[in-house]
């Protein structure tokens, strides 16, 4: 079951449509132990109140609602503007709906009886994108937070350097092609190459060309 | 030689037809008829002529010359003997004479003239008599006759002279040769008189021999005209005899063709009614698998609900555990819950199970129950459609009948609407109306649909055995046969099919065309059944 990280989804509002009242009640019971808040509801019309009033991350829909088509029902909200990463689950395994599943840019096709692992999984698919990206927000933040603190120029050369790192992680470049891109003095370009080298970050295979060396960073 | 020729003319009558036959019968009769007609004519009118002719040839004709004889005698030979005797004047006896002389030449004349133009009237009849009579002699003798006309005509003149000799003279003149010369003319006007006679005997034996020869050909005649229609009757009637007996031959022979084969029809129709049968058993299995596939989609449709239920109650132990939050009171009601999806299951098998069991018993039930019964089966691919069914019951109705049976017709008419109904395109307007009613002593239950009804083409066909609209796939053709079968032979009632106008939205006037089913079971009947 963990092979994938699935306190992720602890952050996720998810809401959950199926006409089924026993079936929304045991897979709600199962899903808010995951899940931040999971709005339970039978119709779309209650759906729709909880896209314009909640938070939302993920839709879980039956296709086949009471009076109502689930598929109907993404339809209507992709007219409005709301994308929302959807999970559509069916009992019906004819390709009927599959083709305007796909055309819906549907995340998820479920069979039922629904697994719970399957489903749990695809939401953790659906979110990690987004938590990923809240992570390399967070990353670059605290990159600029910290050249706002250091010696701009020295977080300048060490971009340019990973920013130039061909497939084999290796970069080629002499002092005074670094020289025309950053504006930096001579000594102080030698002194952090020499640094780097020390700590066996940047590794001289030959005249020019450096090895970035990946596994160093994990040691500091 | 002849009766040989006979025998064969024989035979060759016996061979001909029998129409030939007859119309030679009728040639015969009628010939025969004409000829003695003709015969009989011809005969009546030579007698009539024979009649005509001696009196006014004959008769008159003596008369005449009596008269003459007696002028002589009488007047002149009178008148001269009184003169003789001087009793009359000579002027007198002049006057008296020339008178009779004149009554003389008068009588001679036309006497004479009737001689002339006695020429036949009738042809035919002349022909008759000179053919019947040409060997006879006529004992006519033309000289003879003449020798005495000239005589008398002489012997007149002769008087005639003397006469007038004396009166003009006035002289006793030889009375006694005047006498002479008068009696010599009467003895000749008598064997003149005594030779037309003789004529006249002459011709009537000629009439007569005439008449009898037309008799005996007339007799002849009809002799034969009677011999040959008996002769003819006797063949007609033994060509009758024949022909009756070859009909009646042949009319056994018929008889025993059609009893053969009518025996024959009876064994082909006791074995088509056996294929027939045959032939019904394996299409109510038919019918059955196609109900039972339908069923089983039912059934999965049913379970899958439930199951999805289940399968995440049991998951939800396992999420549970790995949060910690397994409680007591979490798996009572989980469990509690599981168990009760597991019962309705349990119950909708139970629910297809009967309607399919081979129970053939009847049974008594309301038909209220049948009906939910029916509906409760088919609301899954009712409600895949948006169709809505109303049941309307005016009067519930006791049955003794075969219970699934009943629901299999109701079965299939709501599916065949549901079909109809799939064809509309306004999802909001499909209904199907069940109206139950009492009526005298049936059940009548109608089945109405707004699916826009049938083609009135093919109404008259739907009952037929494998009449289907739908595409191969989609029916087997033999539902409505079905149901007819089962209301009209198992439950002695009646199903019918009518297009109809009908405001079926109770809260709306709209018209729709609609289809109505209505079968009509007996509730009467059901007890005698039962006693059976």
């Amino acid at each position: 079951m963990n092979n994938r990280d699935l306190n992720i989804l602890q952050q996720f509002n998810i809401l959950y449509l199926e006409d089924d009242v026993n079936l929304l009640k045991h897979t709600k019971d199962v899903l808010e132990d995951f899940v931040n808040n999971i709005y339970a509801v039978k119709t779309s019309n209650e759906a729709m109140d909880a896209l314009l009033n909640k938070k939302v991350d993920v839709i879980i829909s039956d296709i086949l609602l009471e009076d109502e088509n689930g598929i109907d029902f993404l339809k209507h909200i992709k007219q409005k503007d709301i994308n929302i990463p959807t999970i559509l689950t069916t009992a019906h395994t004819d390709t009927k709906y599959l083709l305007d599943a796909i055309k819906l840019k549907v995340e998820n096709y479920i069979i039922k009886p629904i697994n719970i692992k399957e489903l749990l999984n695809s939401l953790h698919d659906v979110l990690l994108p987004i938590v990923q990206q809240k992570e390399i927000q967070k990353n670059s933040n605290v990159i600029r937070t910290i050249s706002a603190i250091t010696d701009s120029k020295q977080v300048d050369i060490v971009k340019f350097i990973i920013n130039n790192l061909d497939n084999q992680n290796l970069f080629t470049a002499s002092y005074s092609d670094i020289m025309e891109e950053v504006s930096i003095s001579k000594p102080t370009l030698i002194k952090l190459f020499k640094e780097l080298a020390e700590k066996n970050i940047l590794v001289k295979v030959q005249h020019k060309t450096y090895r970035f060396n990946e596994a160093a960073l994990k040691n500091i | 030689m002849v009766i040989k020729k006979l025998k064969k003319i024989i035979s060759y009558f016996d061979n001909l037809s029998f129409k030939y036959k007859t119309s030679f019968l009728v040639f015969i009769i009628a010939g025969g008829m004409i000829c003695i007609v003709l015969l009989s004519q011809i005969s009546t009118f030579t007698i009539k002529q024979d009649f005509d002719v001696l009196f006014d040839k004959r008769t008159k004709s003596l008369i005449k010359l009596e008269n003459i004889k007696d002028t002589y005698n009488v007047n002149i030979q009178d008148t001269i003997k009184d003169l003789e005797n001087e009793e009359l004047t000579i002027s007198q006896a002049q006057d008296v004479l020339l008178l009779a002389q004149q009554l003389i030449n008068k009588n001679w004349n036309s006497y004479k003239k009737e001689l002339e133009n006695k020429d036949d009237r009738f042809y035919i009849i002349s022909f008759i008599k000179k053919f019947f009579t040409s060997d006879e002699n006529y004992f006519e003798n033309k000289v003879l006759k003449q020798n005495i006309m000239k005589n008398i005509d002489k012997k007149m003149f002769k008087i005639k002279y003397y006469l007038s000799y004396m009166i003009q003279n006035k002289i006793d003149y030889d009375y006694a040769n005047l006498n002479l010369e008068i009696n010599a003319i009467s003895i000749y006007i008598t064997s003149l008189i005594n030779y037309d006679l003789s004529l006249a005997i002459n011709e009537k034996r000629n009439t007569q021999k005439i008449f009898n020869i037309i008799m005996i050909l007339s007799i002849i005649s009809i002799i034969l005209v009677f011999l040959f229609s008996i002769v003819l009757s006797v063949y007609i009637i033994n060509n009758f005899k024949i022909l009756h007996n070859s009909l009646e031959q042949k009319v056994e022979e018929k008889t025993k063709e059609l009893t053969e084969l009518n025996a024959y029809l009876e064994i082909k129709i006791s074995k088509e009614v056996a294929q027939n049968r045959k032939k019904d058993i394996i299409m109510f299995q038919q019918a059955r698998l196609a109900s039972l596939g339908e069923m089983l989609n039912n059934i999965a449709h049913q379970w899958r609900q439930p199951l999805g239920s289940i399968t995440m109650i049991v998951q939800s132990f396992q999420t549970k555990m790995l949060h910690g939050k397994l409680t007591d009171k979490f798996v009572d009601e989980k469990v509690q819950d599981a168990l009760l999806l597991a019962n309705n299951m349990s119950q909708t098998l139970d629910d297809f199970k009967n309607f399919f069991s081979p129970n053939k018993q009847k049974s008594t039930f309301e038909i209220k129950d049948c009906l939910d019964h029916s509906i409760e089966l088919s609301k899954y691919s009712l409600e895949k459609q948006n169709i809505k069914i109303k049941l309307e019951i005016k009067q519930n109705v006791k049955l003794n009948t075969f219970y699934n049976e009943l629901s299999h017709v109701f079965l299939n008419i709501i599916s065949n609407s549901k079909d109809a109904l799939c064809n509309i395109s306004n999802k909001d307007d499909r209904i199907i109306k069940i109206i139950v009613n009492k009526y005298k002593h049936s059940a009548v239950v109608n089945l109405i649909d707004n699916g826009g009804g049938i083609n009135e083409e093919i109404v008259s066909k739907i009952f037929e055995p494998y009449y289907t609209t739908k595409y191969k796939s989609a029916g087997t053709g033999i539902g409505l046969y079905m149901s007819k079968q089962i209301i009209e032979k198992h439950m002695n009632g009646s199903i019918s099919y009518k297009n109809i106008v009908h405001k079926i939205k109770p809260d709306s006037n709209e018209n729709f065309k609609c289809s109505l089913f209505t079968i009509k079971i007996p509730i009467t009947n059901n007890k005698e059944a039962a006693n059976e």
